[in-house]
């Protein structure tokens, strides 16, 4: 007996030394990134298909990456969304995570101050291939021709319909898909009538607290349009005939009642689950949490929901705006290790992409959007277009993030009646060419 | 007759004004009651719809969520040193510029008591960029003393003990002269057991400000294993937890406010009387 527990014993020991020497072979590198953090759920969970959501999945991701990788740890270092004050600190301070998430509108102000690693020679030999990416993806990451980021998703605007709603409205077709405007005359019919068959306004909308609808639903507006308001790099261009058509028809959406107004993005996330409006104009990222509540019985999205790329107005283009998540590479002393790791990491990502795709955003290859496992997710064969119509602005453009703060302020004002449409898109126009100016 | 009505007005008088009392009271409770009830509801009913508060089912997931989350403890600890220690050096440097500008004569004194002064003026927000860059020439961030040392220089501190060593009359510093006492024992022995309630009132909002505090310890301990409780448990929030991680979103609310709520607990009786005191004089 004695023997045997010396014997358990030593064993215990020689595993334990093992395990340290084999852990310490190992590159560790640290990976700052939003998302939250969701231990108690996947803390350990190294099977992603049971994750769900984007923390979930990232987190799922992350366990099997190191359960897998026989070279390399990823220390995750998790920030409060978006986490570009705390990012900027570190790297000024000399202490950058090797690996940052960043949103792709963000990358030119890095990329353009020299503080992120172009990726073009790491990715060939890594053998990520790039025509690969979707055109969306792809313009996102590239700046000034070279690839500084790993995408990792596109997510859009899109239109979130209650079709129960839709068909007490009768704007429903003989196969129960929704009957969608073609033209603005055709929304605002469809809207008015939406409105008198079922009472309530035709749009949710998140008008309060925070300015992503109006920047968003605007450049989708000018999109349509094709107008290239930021021809010129350095300066927009909101004094167009289409930027006016584009404000007049929100005012119009506004004071003819075919809104909700005052809810900011909670109120109208919780407004439309509970089926207080037809269509509420959002990303993405919300497709999986309203299919869920679609599949329960006695709610007001029960088997009546649909999300669906959102519906061409204007005759120009089916474009809509877009952005991406990423992953970068931050400019520091790197040993050979670390960097190698870190682009190990990377194509783990790029090979499980389409996990990812399963929280609502986009999947960021060619391939995995053509696939029958991508198509076979809900909705997603309704939306996969806004791969290549999701449109950024030019890689070019800097302060993107500012920029459709400013935008969005602005196109509110003239949407709630504020300011005149004139003097809104003026001064958009003055405020965003002055912040340009400035921008280095 | 008259002595009676009077008695009865002021009676009504006085209930009038205590229903009005404890009418704001309610008014201002009902945010943290509702944070509290909310806290115990999952999230995806809450993203539906936050009327679901007023029914079971409740659950204590989300608390139970927040104790599994690797860095809290460590971030507890972390908030716990940092706020320790600016009180201790807010109570410790007040108290000593405070008795030199109260008691000590040298020239210049009105005018650097002033400036001390101005320092009220000055937002964080105007410095914080000079101040990051400063500690980050030191190689200093990350480190404890980066987060407490700035919190060190508190003007209100000073102006606070200031005014309260002025209060006490200076026949008392004579006696102690009088009986050969140094200037230090003066200020130890004697003047400052006398201004415990002003320290206790000082400490306690400078606990809760480098509890609560979140814009420095954001920029500077940026290294999980340094975040404090307020940058820490911010950094678990999911990008949309507003609408689908409410009841994780309040759990962490109420579970961040728990050491202030204790703290306040036991120091309560000297909070109403500072704050009584300054309403008298």
């Amino acid at each position: 007996m004695r023997k045997l527990t010396t014997a358990l014993l030593a064993g215990l020991v020689v595993t334990a030394g093992a395990g340290a020497a084999f852990a310490a072979d190992k590159t560790e590198i640290s990976v700052s990134r939003f998302f939250g953090a969701c231990e108690a759920d996947y803390g350990t969970v190294t099977d992603v298909t049971k994750a769900n959501g984007e923390c979930g999945i990232i987190t799922a991701l992350t366990n099997k990456f190191n359960a897998e990788s026989t070279t390399t740890v990823v220390k995750p270092e998790i920030v409060e969304w978006p986490g570009y004050d705390q990012l900027t600190a570190r790297i000024r301070s000399g202490e950058p995570p090797v690996i940052s998430v960043m949103h792709e509108a963000v990358i030119s102000d890095y990329s353009s101050r020299g503080l992120l690693e172009p990726l073009d020679d790491d990715f060939a030999k890594a053998g990520i291939d790039i025509n690969d990416m979707t055109d969306a993806a792809r313009q996102g990451v590239s700046k000034d021709g070279k690839i500084y980021a790993m995408p990792f998703d596109t997510h859009t605007w899109l239109w979130h319909i209650n079709l129960n709603l839709f068909k007490q409205a009768g704007l429903l077709d003989e196969a129960g898909k929704p009957i969608l405007p073609k033209s603005t005359d055709e929304l605002f019919k469809q809207a008015e009538q939406f409105k008198e068959k079922t009472g309530k306004p035709y749009f949710i909308s998140t008008l309060a607290n925070e300015t992503a609808f109006y920047t968003r639903t605007f450049d989708t507006l000018l999109y349509q349009q094709n107008a290239d308001f930021f021809a010129d790099p350095n300066k927009v261009n909101f004094s167009s005939p289409e930027a006016k058509t584009a404000a007049q028809l929100l005012a119009d959406i506004y004071s003819k009642d075919l809104t909700t107004k005052n809810q900011d993005y909670a109120a109208s996330v919780s407004s439309f689950a509970a089926g207080e409006g037809g269509v509420f104009i959002c990303g993405t990222w919300l497709i999986d949490s309203y299919f869920q509540e679609s599949k329960k019985e006695g709610v007001a999205l029960s088997n009546g929901y649909a999300a669906t790329a959102f519906p061409q107005i204007y005759p120009g283009s089916p474009r809509v705006w877009a952005d991406g998540h990423s992953w970068v590479l931050l400019k520091q002393d790197l040993t050979d290790a670390q960097r190698a790791s870190a682009i190990e990491f990377m194509k783990f990502l790029w090979d499980n992409n389409y996990e990812w795709a399963r929280t609502g955003h986009l999947p960021i290859r060619k391939s995995i959007i053509d696939s029958a496992e991508f198509k076979g997710l809900p909705y997603r064969a309704d939306i996969a277009s806004l791969a290549i119509n999701g449109t950024a602005l030019p890689s070019a453009v800097k302060r993107q993030f500012s920029i459709q703060d400013i935008e969005g302020e602005e196109v509110g004002s003239a949407m709630r009646g504020d300011k005149t449409i004139d003097a809104a898109l003026t001064d958009a126009e003055t405020r965003i060419n002055e912040l340009l100016a400035n921008a280095k | 007759m008259a002595a009676s009505e009077h008695i009865v007005g002021r009676g009504i008088g006085n209930k009038l004004i205590l229903f009005t009392v404890v009418l704001v009271a309610v008014i201002w409770m009902l945010p943290i009651a509702w944070a509290v009830i909310l806290s115990f509801k999952s999230n995806a009913e809450l993203m539906i719809s936050t009327g679901s508060a007023f029914h079971p089912p409740y659950t204590i997931k989300n608390y139970a969520d927040i104790f599994q989350t690797s860095g809290v403890f460590r971030w507890l600890w972390n908030s716990t040193v940092v706020s320790v220690g600016v009180t201790a050096g807010i109570l410790i440097l007040s108290s000593l510029a405070g008795y030199g500008f109260a008691r000590a004569e040298f020239k210049g004194r009105d005018v650097i008591f002033v400036l001390v002064l101005l320092g009220l003026a000055v937002p964080e927000q105007a410095v914080i960029i000079a101040r990051h860059q400063m500690f980050s020439d030191l190689k200093m961030h990350n480190t404890y003393p980066a987060i407490i040392l700035p919190g060190l220089s508190s003007a209100f501190g000073v102006f606070l003990m200031t005014q309260y060593f002025k209060a006490i009359p200076k026949d008392i510093d004579e006696a102690a002269m009088l009986d050969n006492a140094s200037r230090f024992k003066i200020f130890w022995k004697v003047l400052l057991p006398l201004t415990i309630p002003a320290q206790a009132t000082l400490g306690i909002f400078s606990f809760l400000g480098a509890w609560n505090d979140y814009l420095w310890p954001l920029i500077s301990a940026t290294k999980p294993e340094m975040f404090t409780i307020t940058v820490g448990i911010a950094s678990t929030q999911t990008n949309f937890a507003q609408s689908e991680g409410l009841g994780f979103l309040m759990a962490q609310a109420v579970f961040a406010g728990l050491p202030v709520f204790i703290v306040y607990l036991f120091f309560q009786k000297y909070i109403v009387r500072a704050v009584a005191g300054a309403a008298i004089s």
